[in-house]
C-alpha cells in the first residue's frame, strides 16, 4: 500500500507525475517531451491514435520499459520502477489489452500468479515459504463478490468465455490492493452489461480514492467514466482537459490534428437484386433459424452484443463451421458449401474479426499475406509461384488501399493496427469477393485508419459488391449500413432500414 | 462451489499402471519377488528422469542431452567411488556435475537466444564426442566394490530396493514442492504464455536457468540410482535415455508444448512405459520392434494431451442423438 506523502514537494492530490519523457526505439522516437500527471481519486483517460505512444507511456509505468530520459514521480518522490512486479508492490497495477491470462491455470492460479499468498514468510530463510491455498481463496472470493460475479475458482481459464478471462484480468489487478490502476482497452471484448458492470466496480474503486489511468478507443466510455482526458499524438502530448469541457469532436480532431468532417463517408450507391439469401441456418446452441437476403451494393449491419452469434452466424454462412440445417442462394440457386474453398470460389468471403489469430500470417510479409488465397493460381508448372505476378497484384492492392507500407517486402508484424487491418482487407479483395463478411473491421483501430476503411467499404459497395458487416460499434453500424439485422442470443431479432436506425432502438433489440 | 472430478487424467493413468500389475502378476511371473524387485530397480532411475524432464517441458523448454549428462554423472560417482571416496564424497560431487552440465545447458539456451532443443542436442553431441575422448578407457569403470552398488543393490524386507524408496520420496517431495511454491508456479506461467509471465513479474530467464539446475540435481539423482545398481559403468549405456524421460513426462500427459501437466502423471508415464516393455518381453518380441511400439504409443500419447477432444465429442454427440437425422 502507498501512503499519502501529506506536504511532500508535489501537491497532494497529485499521485504520478512524468515530465519531459523521451523514450525513443531504432527508428522510431516513441514519446518525446510526454507529460502527465494522474490525481488522487480521478479517472483520466487518455487517448490517441493507435502508434502514439500510449501503450509505450503504460509500460513505462509499470516498468516494461525504461525512459530514455525525463521525470517520473510517485507520491511527489521520484518513481523508478524496475519491473512490472515492482511496479505492483509500489501499488501500480496494469491490465493488459491482450489478455495476460494462463489458459490451462485456473482461475485461482492466474488471480495470484506472481504474488501468490503464501504463508508465514519469516520462516527458515533458506526453505522456499509455502503457498497459502485458503487464504487466496478467500481473497479470490472476497474480490469477485465485490465485482458482483459468481465463478468456480477452479475453472481453467480456457473454459472461461472472453468477457470472463477479462473481469479474472480485472480481479487479478484488485488482487494486489492497488492504489493506482492502469486499465489499457477493458472494454473491447465486453458486452455492454459487462461494461456496465465494470463501470460501476471503477466508479467504486474511483469512491475509495484509487486513481486510474483509462486508455480506450471508444469516445463514449470517455466521456461516461472519465474525469480528465488527455490526447496525445505522435508521441507528444496535445492536451489535458477536463472531460465535462469538451466534445466529442473536439477529441477526435485532436487525435487526428484535422477536423474530421464527416467520420462515416458512406455512399449513396444504387442498390441491385438480391444476390446472397440465407434461409432457416440454424447451429445447435449458437444459431437459431436466422434468414435474410442481401443485395447487390448493399451493406448489410449486423448488429447485437458480444456472444449474440453474430461471428457465429457468420462462420456458418461461409462454410467455416456446419450448421445443422437451413440453405445458402446465390442468385436465388442453391450452394453448396461445404468448406470455406468453395465458399471462396463462389466468390464469397470472410475477414476476421481477430486478424493477428486467424487472419494475417504476421511474420510474412505484407506481399505474401495479400497473395495467400490466390496460390492456386499463381502457381505455374510444378506447384512454382509467379512472385512477379505476386508482387504485381500486392502492389496493386498495397496501393488501392493506401496501405502505409515501405513495400510488399515488409512483415505485416511491423505495421500499425489498422494497416493490418487494411491487409486483411487487400487479402480478401485480392480473391475479387462478390460478397465481403467483415466480422468487426475496425477493431483495435485507431480514428485516422478507422474513417479510412470505412471509405474503402463504401467504395467496394461503389463497385457493387455485397456486404455484410458484422460490428459491435453502434456508431458505425448507424453510420455505414443500407439495412441492419440484430442478433439475440443466435436468433434474428429485427431488420431495421436505414431510415429506421437509432441506437435506442438497435439497442432495445439487443438487450 | 469447488467440483471435483475423480476421473482426471492423473486418475486414469494410476488406474490403467494398476490394472497392467494386476494383469501381468495373473498371467505372468511378474508378481515373483523378483519380479518385482526388478521392476521397482529398472524404474526408479526413470521416474526421477522423467519429474527432471517434466519440469523442463512444463517451461516449453526441453534437453535432449539429458542422458549423456546422465553418463557423466554416472562416471563421476563410479571414479570417485574406485578412487575410495565414500559416499558422502562422490553422491555431492554426481549431483554438482549433474547440476554444472545441465546449467551450462541453460544458460547458453537463456544468453544467447538460443532454442533449448538445438543447445542441447548439440550438447548430446559435445559430451559424446568429449567423454570418448577425454575420459580414461572412454569413461569405463569396471570391478566397482560394495561401497559403491550398495545403494543399487540394497532392499527392504527383500523386495523393496531402496532405490526405488528414493525415488518415490524425491517424486512426493517434487510433486509437493510444484504445488506449494512460487517457483513451480513459474513454470508454468513461462511455458504456458511468456509474454504474460513477464507482466506478473516472474523472470522468465532466471525461471528458465533456474528450472534447468533443479533438472541437473535431479539427474544426477538418477543417475547415481541407475549407476550403484551394477559394479561396472559405461557412459555410453546412458546414451539416449532422455528418450524414455520424455515418453514417460508425455504419456503421463505432460503437454509437450509447455505450460500444462501435473508430475505424478510423469511417475505413472514412467511406470506405464516399463511396464509397456516388460509386457513386450513377455509377449516375445524383438528388442528393436519394442521401440517401434514405444514409439508409436508416444505419438498416441502426444495426439491425446496435445488435441482439444471437445468438437469431437460433440460431433460423437451429435451422431448418436437418437431422432436426429443428418
Amino acid at each position: 500500500m502507498v501512503t499519502p506523502d501529506v506536504g511532500a514537494v508535489q501537491p497532494v492530490d497529485v499521485v504520478i507525475r512524468m515530465h519531459g519523457i523521451n523514450k525513443s526505439f531504432p527508428g522510431v522516437q516513441a514519446l518525446s517531451n510526454m507529460s502527465i500527471d494522474l490525481r488522487r481519486g480521478e479517472v483520466h483517460a487518455v487517448c490517441g491514435e493507435n502508434g502514439a505512444g500510449k501503450s509505450t507511456l503504460m509500460k513505462l509505468i509499470t516498468g516494461v520499459y525504461k525512459p530514455d530520459s525525463g521525470a517520473m514521480e510517485l507520491n511527489g518522490r521520484p518513481l523508478v520502477v524496475h519491473n512490472p512486479n515492482d511496479a505492483y508492490a509500489k501499488g501500480i497495477a496494469i491490465i493488459f489489452q491482450e489478455t495476460s491470462l494462463f489458459p490451462e491455470l485456473t482461475i485461482l492460479e492466474n488471480i495470484f500468479m506472481g504474488h501468490e499468498l503464501r504463508r508465514s514468510p519469516g520462516n527458515a530463510g533458506w526453505l522456499p515459504s509455502l503457498l497459502d491455498y485458503p487464504a487466496m481463496r478467500r481473497k479470490a472470493r472476497e474480490i469477485f463478490q465485490r465485482l458482483g460475479m459468481e465463478v468456480d475458482l477452479n475453472t481453467r481459464v480456457a473454459e472461461l468465455s472472453v468477457a470472463v478471462r477479462q473481469m479474472v484480468e480485472i480481479a487479478k489487478a484488485l488482487s494486489f490492493d492497488s492504489r493506482i490502476l492502469i486499465l489499457d482497452e477493458p472494454t473491447a471484448a465486453l458486452t455492454s452489461n459487462e461494461v456496465q458492470t465494470l463501470f460501476e466496480t471503477i466508479r467504486k474503486l474511483r469512491a475509495h480514492g484509487v486513481s486510474m489511468l483509462y486508455i480506450s478507443h471508444r469516445l463514449d466510455e470517455i466521456f461516461e467514466i472519465a474525469d480528465r482526458v488527455t490526447v496525445i499524438r505522435d508521441g507528444e502530448h496535445v492536451r489535458t482537459e477536463d472531460v465535462r469541457q469538451v466534445t466529442r469532436d473536439q477529441l477526435v480532431s485532436w487525435m487526428v490534428g484535422r477536423t474530421l468532417s464527416n467520420l462515416y463517408p458512406k455512399e449513396e450507391v444504387p442498390i441491385g437484386e438480391v444476390v446472397f439469401e440465407a434461409r432457416h441456418i440454424s447451429q445447435e446452441r449458437l444459431i437459431n433459424d436466422v434468414s435474410f437476403e442481401l443485395r447487390r451494393g448493399e451493406i448489410l449491419g449486423v448488429a447485437g452484443l458480444a456472444g449474440a452469434g453474430r461471428t457465429e452466424l457468420a462462420l456458418a454462412l461461409c462454410g467455416l463451421s456446419r450448421p445443422d440445417s437451413g440453405e445458402i442462394l446465390l442468385d436465388g440457386v442453391r450452394a453448396r458449401i461445404a468448406h470455406y474453398r468453395d465458399a471462396m470460389n463462389m466468390g464469397i468471403y470472410y475477414i476476421s474479426e481477430d486478424r493477428q489469430k486467424y487472419g494475417l500470417v504476421v511474420p510474412m510479409t505484407v506481399g505474401e499475406n495479400i497473395t495467400f488465397p490466390l496460390l492456386g493460381r499463381l502457381a505455374g508448372l510444378l506447384g512454382i509461384i509467379n512472385t512477379a505476378r505476386e508482387r504485381q497484384i500486392s502492389t496493386t492492392y498495397i496501393r488501392q488501399l493506401s496501405i502505409k507500407t515501405p513495400g510488399p517486402d515488409f512483415v505485416v508484424n511491423n505495421l500499425s493496427g489498422g494497416n493490418q487491418q487494411k491487409v486483411s482487407v487487400a487479402k480478401a479483395l485480392a480473391t475479387e469477393p462478390r460478397v465481403l463478411i467483415l466480422d468487426e473491421p475496425t477493431r483495435g483501430v485507431d480514428v485516422g485508419a478507422k474513417s479510412e476503411i470505412h471509405r474503402i467499404i463504401s467504395g467496394l459497395a461503389r463497385d457493387g459488391k455485397s456486404i455484410i458487416m458484422i460490428s459491435s460499434d453502434l456508431p458505425e453500424i448507424m453510420g455505414m449500413a443500407d439495412r441492419v439485422i440484430v442478433m439475440r442470443n443466435g436468433a434474428k431479432q429485427g431488420e431495421l432500414p436505414r431510415s429506421e436506425l437509432s441506437q435506442e432502438r438497435i439497442l432495445s433489440m439487443a438487450l | 462451489m469447488a467440483r471435483k472430478t475423480v476421473f482426471t487424467r492423473e486418475f486414469l493413468l494410476g488406474a490403467i499402471v494398476a490394472a497392467f500389475i494386476l494383469f501381468l502378476s495373473l498371467t505372468t511371473g511378474f508378481g515373483s519377488v523378483s519380479g518385482v524387485f526388478s521392476f521397482m530397480l529398472d524404474v526408479s532411475p526413470t521416474i526421477v528422469g522423467a519429474i527432471a524432464l517434466a519440469l523442463i517441458i512444463f517451461t516449453g523448454n526441453i534437453d535432449i542431452s539429458a542422458g549423456t549428462i546422465l553418463g557423466f554423472v554416472g562416471f563421476v560417482a563410479a571414479a570417485l567411488a574406485r578412487a575410495g571416496y565414500a559416499m558422502y564424497v562422490f553422491i555431492p560431487a554426481a549431483i554438482l556435475t549433474g547440476m554444472v552440465l545441465a546449467g551450462i545447458n541453460g544458460w547458453i539456451s537463456v544468453t544467447f537466444r538460443v532454442p533449448s532443443i538445438v543447445v542441447t542436442l548439440a550438447m548430446n553431441m559435445v559430451h559424446i564426442g568429449f567423454y570418448v575422448t577425454f575420459l580414461p578407457n572412454a569413461g569405463w569403470v569396471l570391478n566397482l566394490s560394495d561401497s559403491f552398488t550398495f545403494l543399487g543393490t540394497g532392499r527392504f524386507f527383500g523386495v523393496v530396493p531402496y532405490i526405488f524408496v528414493i525415488a518415490v520420496a524425491v517424486a512426493a517431495l517434487f510433486i509437493w514442492l510444484v504445488k506449494y511454491t512460487r517457483f513451480g508456479k513459474a513454470l508454468y506461467a513461462v511455458g504456458g504464455n511468456r509474454q504474460a509471465a513477464i507482466y506478473a513479474g516472474i523472470n522468465p530467464d532466471r525461471t528458465v536457468l533456474t528450472v534447468y539446475l533443479v533438472e541437473g540435481l535431479l539427474l544426477g539423482v538418477a543417475g547415481i540410482l541407475k549407476a550403484t545398481t551394477a559394479n561396472r559403468l559405461m557412459p555410453s549405456v546412458f546414451q539416449g535415455r532422455e528418450m524414455v524421460f520424455i515418453a514417460a513426462a508425455v504419456v503421463g500427459g505432460v503437454n509437450i508444448m509447455g505450460g500444462s501437466g501435473k508430475l505424478l502423471g510423469a511417475v505413472f508415464g514412467a511406470m506405464l512405459v516399463y511396464l509397456l516393455s516388460i509386457t513386450m518381453i513377455y509377449m516375445g518380441f524383438q528388442d528393436y520392434f519394442q521401440f517401434a511400439l514405444q514409439g508409436v504409443i508416444i505419438i498416441i500419447a502426444v495426439f491425446i494431451t496435445v488435441t482439444d477432444f471437445t468438437p469431437m465429442r460433440k460431433r460423437l454427440r451429435k451422431m448418436f442423438a437418437p431422432g436426429k437425422p443428418r
